[in-house]
């Protein structure tokens, strides 16, 4: 189709649309009346409902007005603009005009899904598609600029989210930044043994993969590091790391930990992070056998050659203290550093996945299950370390006093599905209890309880591994756990009593048993608010950060370039985390393929009347504006503008535009909204 | 917990029909049937339709078949199913005394105990049958003058509700004699009803909407109207519940407070003068009217911490999970009905628990309590001696 250009004076001629959205729309706004409406309307040549316009014979149906009805403006009321904008944009483009003679209107979001009176909502509708008609005859034509995009990806979180989209791109010739905050990559999987439906061994199919990363010529591993900022967008963010320090030289390390068999302290005496707490370590120590990067670290809290306590600004101070056998153990390798400090990295990247996974709830929230209190109260993730043979027990299911439990309860949904803590359902508790009760009765041949409200299988395989556990005997117990206490005839052991309604038979259980496992639910980090402000991302109401859409942009955010895998989007399991790892990795690939960014053309530009006062200089968050020595006026770059409007409404003599929102077009907007006869 | 931050979930005119179209209500068509409240329910076991049962049942068009049973008269309005039901449903207070108060309407046996105290309540104003002249006779032994309202003809800052356990019982006196020395030590402007007063209606858990609590807080709120006074006081938690939850209802406007929290709030004032020590291991009971129905935990035991002396220790159950005395819903007059039932005493089950804690003060803040577990403490076997204090006359006892 040849380009239609308006000629000057030609008089505007604008083709409305409303969308049925199906029943969407059209069951609380009467899309007849407003369309009846529009056409009574100033300029309006073409008024039209129809029933889905973002089908290809919609956008056909804008396509031919143009050019049969010579249109030279289309306003669509449809959904919202995030979803569909740009479809309409095309199909006004197809049809001959620049795209950018187009205006949505939303009446989804904003009228008939919040509102139930047809009436009124109709109104609104018609109030809403006469500001976007007064608008759309002062638009102009823009040009897209297309601006070049950074190869480089950055990824936030080493679990097996971060692992896998890492590889994927790794592997496909990019070069890829893998930040992890703990020193060790593998996050959650890393520490469990088997991993539901398949039983499979975690690390069996995880440390290959973590190896890859350690030796990826593609990837740099930071670990032990996290993001302190990040400026710039799409294309070209500049993100700034810091590095923590370890004390070890990672680069010189071979991690033969003759250090940590060296060191003064010749038992571990400290609680093992990774394995919550339930082994001990040294001061200086590799987190876990396979850990990657295999290197060592220190703990400057408990090590003898830090004084104790941090300084203000975080660090530690060296005291000499120690006779440093380990540096000598370390001997021509050189790889012990007290003096490292925290290292600052800059780096651009063109696009960014978060994949900072989860945390496990914390049981001491609810205090009626003894969590905290009773040593013989456990959480799932103590019980996966005990149940691994790398853990702290080497495998063997035993509590606290060294004795093989005979009788064990696992009670589900803890701190999910509730509203005094947690409201959502944390989807992979009901297989991972039947993994561990299948795991435990295993290595221990205990009488194993499962008190589950619903049970939830749901996915490839999982009602089949259900069906599979259940014929192991298995008790399944249909009735939340409403109280855990020490066995009132038995307490000197331990022994916990779990009472719970079997809601199946009507009654009331007291079983004595010798540990109570506590399938707790998945929850957002502390830190995600933080990751969320820097990374510009929102968050669902419960702070998990949200796709752009569910259905169509899973991995998407809201900012264009930022891409979500793995738990940090909702709770999920481990195929699930892959999948969608790979989609983010596939959409990050896509852009970078893409070679170019196109950005909206909503940029700001300075009048001739700029009287040189300098006052929006300062403002511009994107530093865009610059001071012409030469005219004595300012002036906007317009690659860096991102159209937040700031400069403009600050200038004091009103010689600031912004395309796409020109004073006229949001007055007109504005009388359009408020037109007498509708209110 | 969700339930308690929302008073204003029912209106009073709601009744078993209309029920399940109130927000309340809404909320009830979410129960998931988890059975943490049968679980938790410390006579679950002994009835035939526990919570989670009642809720399936209303839902389900089946309510009568509920209130033909006697379980409800076994529930002694704890709390503990709603404060735990991940659905914040309200239970004890909501659904549960509406279906209760069927159950009275149409049985025709009615536990004679316990039909003898309602019958009192509605005669004499409270349940012991006591004669109503006589609900000012304590303040003689006060030690102190006790301005009555009707007497100071002014606005006082403390309307003191005594309640009927406190009046009448010479073990609740015993707290009204040091409440009276605390506020003379804090040096708190209040005056109490005297023998105008009439039993809050906390059994108004009982009898819900109908005659009798109604006619009781109407009484009250007459009282209410024609005096002027900033906040209620009370030692009774029970009292302190109804005027919480149910007064606001009936146009109470003033802030209520149990005797506990309104120490507490005076905490920095009080705690130099607490001098005496106290040289005893204590452990507390949390009621369930101040904790789990108002979530107020803290301020029996700050309390109890700021006397020199004391030991706190806690009982297995403690807080939101605390065990019930059994004298709530109408079981303080029950206990012959739950013994033919073959039911254990709750409040030797608190009482046990108390015992293995190996204190020697279990301390309360509800008057019910005082009773009942001195009475438990008769029969459940204990090697060391055992007292039950309210947590104010320990107060009392420390001051100098
Ligand atoms: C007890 C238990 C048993 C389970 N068993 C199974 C099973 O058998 N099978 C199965 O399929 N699923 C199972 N799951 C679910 C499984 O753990 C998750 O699907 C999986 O771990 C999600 O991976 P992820 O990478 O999204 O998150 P994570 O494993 O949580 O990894 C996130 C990583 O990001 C890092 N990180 C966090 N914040 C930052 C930050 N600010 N900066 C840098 N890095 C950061 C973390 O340190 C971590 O290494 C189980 C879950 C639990 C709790
Ligand atoms: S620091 Fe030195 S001794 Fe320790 S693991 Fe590394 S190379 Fe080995
Ligand atoms: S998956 Fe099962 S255990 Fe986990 S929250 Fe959902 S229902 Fe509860
Ligand atoms: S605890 Fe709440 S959700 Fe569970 S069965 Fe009882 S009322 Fe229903
Ligand atoms: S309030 Fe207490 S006694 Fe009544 S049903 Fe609930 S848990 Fe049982």
């Amino acid at each position: 189709m040849k380009p239609i250009v308006p000629k000057k004076n030609e008089p505007v001629r604008i083709g409305f649309y409303i969308c049925h959205c199906g029943t969407n729309i059209a069951s609380v706004v009467d899309v007849e009346a407003v369309a009846k409406y529009a056409a009574t309307l100033p300029n309006v040549a073409v008024s039209r409902t129809y029933k889905y316009m973002c089908s290809d014979p919609g956008q056909e149906l804008i396509q031919q007005d143009i050019q049969e009805s010579r249109l030279n403006r289309i306003v669509v009321a449809a959904c919202s603009p995030l979803l569909h904008e740009h479809t309409f944009r095309k199909a006004t483009e197809a049809g001959g005009l620049n795209p950018f003679y187009f205006q949505m209107v939303n009446i989804r979001e904003h009228d008939s899904w919040v509102h139930t009176d047809r009436t009124e909502a109709t109104r609104k509708a018609m109030a809403l598609a006469r500001a976007a008609i007064q608008r759309v005859p002062h638009h102009k034509p823009l040009e897209v600029k297309k601006v070049g995009i950074n190869p480089n990806v950055l990824i936030v979180g080493g679990g097996i989210g971060g692992i896998h989209a890492a590889l994927t791109l790794a592997n496909a010739g990019k070069m890829v930044y893998l930040v992890e905050k703990e020193a060790t990559i593998g996050g959650h999987m890393a520490k469990f043994d088997k991993t539901f439906p398949t039983l499979d061994c975690a690390m069996c199919v995880l440390s290959p993969k973590m190896a890859a990363i350690g030796s990826h010529p593609n990837i740099h591993l930071w670990t032990y590091s996290e993001v302190a900022k990040v400026d710039g967008y799409v294309g070209n963010f500049k993100v700034t790391v810091r590095r923590k320090p370890r004390y070890i030289l990672e680069d010189l390390c071979t991690g033969c930990q003759e250090c940590v068999n060296a060191c003064v302290y010749k038992d571990a005496k400290f609680a093992d992070e990774f394995n919550l707490g339930l082994g001990k370590r040294k001061p200086i120590f590799l987190p876990f056998p396979q850990a990657i990067p295999p290197v060592t670290m220190i703990d400057p809290e408990v090590c003898l050659n830090f004084k104790r306590g941090k300084n203000p600004d975080g660090s530690h101070t060296v005291s000499d203290k120690c006779k440093k056998t380990c540096v000598e153990a370390c001997g021509d390798r050189k790889a012990i550093d007290f003096k490292q400090t925290q290292e600052i990295k800059e780096i651009t990247v063109g696009t960014i996945i978060v994949a900072t996974g989860f945390q496990i709830f914390d049981a001491r929230r609810i205090p009626y299950y003894g969590y905290g209190v009773y040593p013989n109260v456990y959480n799932a993730l103590e019980v996966e370390r005990l149940i691994n043979a790398s853990g702290p027990t080497e495998g063997e299911v035993i509590l606290r006093n060294g004795q093989v439990p005979k009788k064990v309860a696992i009670v589900h949904c803890v701190g999910s599905r509730d509203e005094n803590t947690n409201r959502w359902c944390s989807r992979v508790c009901c297989l991972y209890s039947l993994k561990l009760a299948h795991l435990i009765k295993e290595h221990t041949h205990a009488e194993v309880y499962n008190f589950y409200i619903d049970m939830r299988t749901p996915g490839k395989g999982m009602e089949e591994f259900y069906n599979r556990i259940a014929e192991e005997g298995m008790h399944l117990i249909r009735g939340r756990v409403a109280d855990v206490y020490p066995d009132p005839n038995d307490g000197a052991t331990g022994r916990l009593v779990v009472q719970a309604e079997d809601t199946l038979t009507n009654k009331i259980l007291k079983i004595p048993v010798d540990m109570v496992v506590l399938a707790t639910g998945l929850e957002p980090h502390p830190e995600a608010e933080s990751l969320r402000r820097m990374f510009n991302l929102s968050c669902s109401s419960e702070g998990w950060f949200l796709e752009r859409h569910p259905k169509l942009a899973p991995v998407n955010t809201f900012t264009d370039g930022i891409f979500l895998a793995g738990c940090c989007q909702g709770p999920k399991d481990i195929p699930d985390t892959v999948a969608q790892a790979g989609a983010a990795a596939a959409e990050a690939f896509a852009l970078i393929d893409k070679g170019h960014v196109e950005q909206e053309p909503n940029t700001a530009y300075i009048l001739d009347d700029c009287c040189g006062c300098k006052s929006c200089i300062p403002l511009c968050p994107y530093t865009a504006i610059s001071f012409a020595e030469d005219t004595k006026k300012a002036i906007i770059n317009e690659t860096l503008c991102k159209g937040c409007g700031t400069c403009v409404a600050s200038c004091p003599s009103g010689s600031i535009v912004q395309n796409l929102f020109e004073d006229v077009e949001i007055y007109s907007e504005i009388d359009g909204v408020l037109a007498e006869g509708l209110f | 917990m969700v339930a308690l931050l929302e008073p204003a979930v029912v209106d009073k005119a709601t009744t078993l029909e209309t029920l399940l179209e109130t927000p309340a209500g809404k909320r009830m068509m979410t129960c998931i049937q988890c059975g943490t409240c049968a679980g938790t329910c410390p006579y679950g076991e002994h009835m035939e339709f526990a919570p989670r049962l009642v809720i399936n049942m209303l839902r389900g068009g089946f309510i009568d078949e509920v209130i033909k049973s006697d379980s409800l008269l076994r529930c002694v309005a704890c709390y503990a199913c709603l404060a735990k039901c991940p659905r914040g449903i309200r239970l004890t207070d909501v659904l549960l005394p509406l279906v209760k108060e069927q159950v009275l309407v149409t049985r025709t046996e009615i536990p004679a105990e316990f039909q003898k105290s309602l019958e009192n309540m509605h005669r004499y104003g409270n349940p012991m049958g006591e004669s109503p002249r006589k609900r000012a006779a304590w303040t003689a032994t006060a030690g102190t003058k006790i301005p009555i309202l009707a007497e100071v003809k002014r606005t006082v800052d403390v309307l003191w509700f005594v309640e009927c356990y406190p009046s009448f019982y010479a073990r609740g006196q015993d707290n009204c004699r040091a409440v009276a020395k605390l506020f003379q030590a804090l040096g708190v402007d209040f005056a109490i009803l005297g023998n105008e007063e009439k039993c809050a209606g906390e059994c108004g858990q009982v009898t819900w909407e109908s005659g009798l609590f109604e006619s009781l807080a109407e009484d009250n709120m007459k009282l209410f109207k024609k005096y002027q006074f900033r906040r209620i006081v009370t030692a009774d938690a029970h009292a302190y519940n109804a005027f919480h939850f149910r007064y606001p209802m009936f146009g109470l406007t003033q802030p209520a407070e149990h005797t506990t929290q309104f120490f507490a709030r005076h905490l920095d004032q009080l705690k130099p003068r607490l001098t005496r020590p106290v040289n005893r291991t204590v452990t507390y009971h949390d009621p369930c009217c101040l904790g789990r129905a108002t979530g107020s935990y803290d301020e029996g035991r700050a309390l109890l911490q700021a006397i020199p002396g004391v030991k706190l220790v806690e009982m297995v159950h403690n807080r939101v999970n605390s065990i019930c005395c059994g004298g709530g819903g109408g079981g303080m007059w029950l206990d012959t009905y739950y013994k033919q039932k073959g039911m254990e005493r709750l409040s030797e089950r608190r009482v046990r628990e108390a015992v293995a804690t190996g204190a020697d003060v279990l301390a309360v803040s509800c008057p019910y309590e005082i009773s009942r577990f001195e009475d438990a403490l008769k029969t459940v076997p204990h090697d060391k001696p055992m007292v039950v204090r309210d947590v104010v006359e320990l107060l009392a006892e420390s001051l100098a």
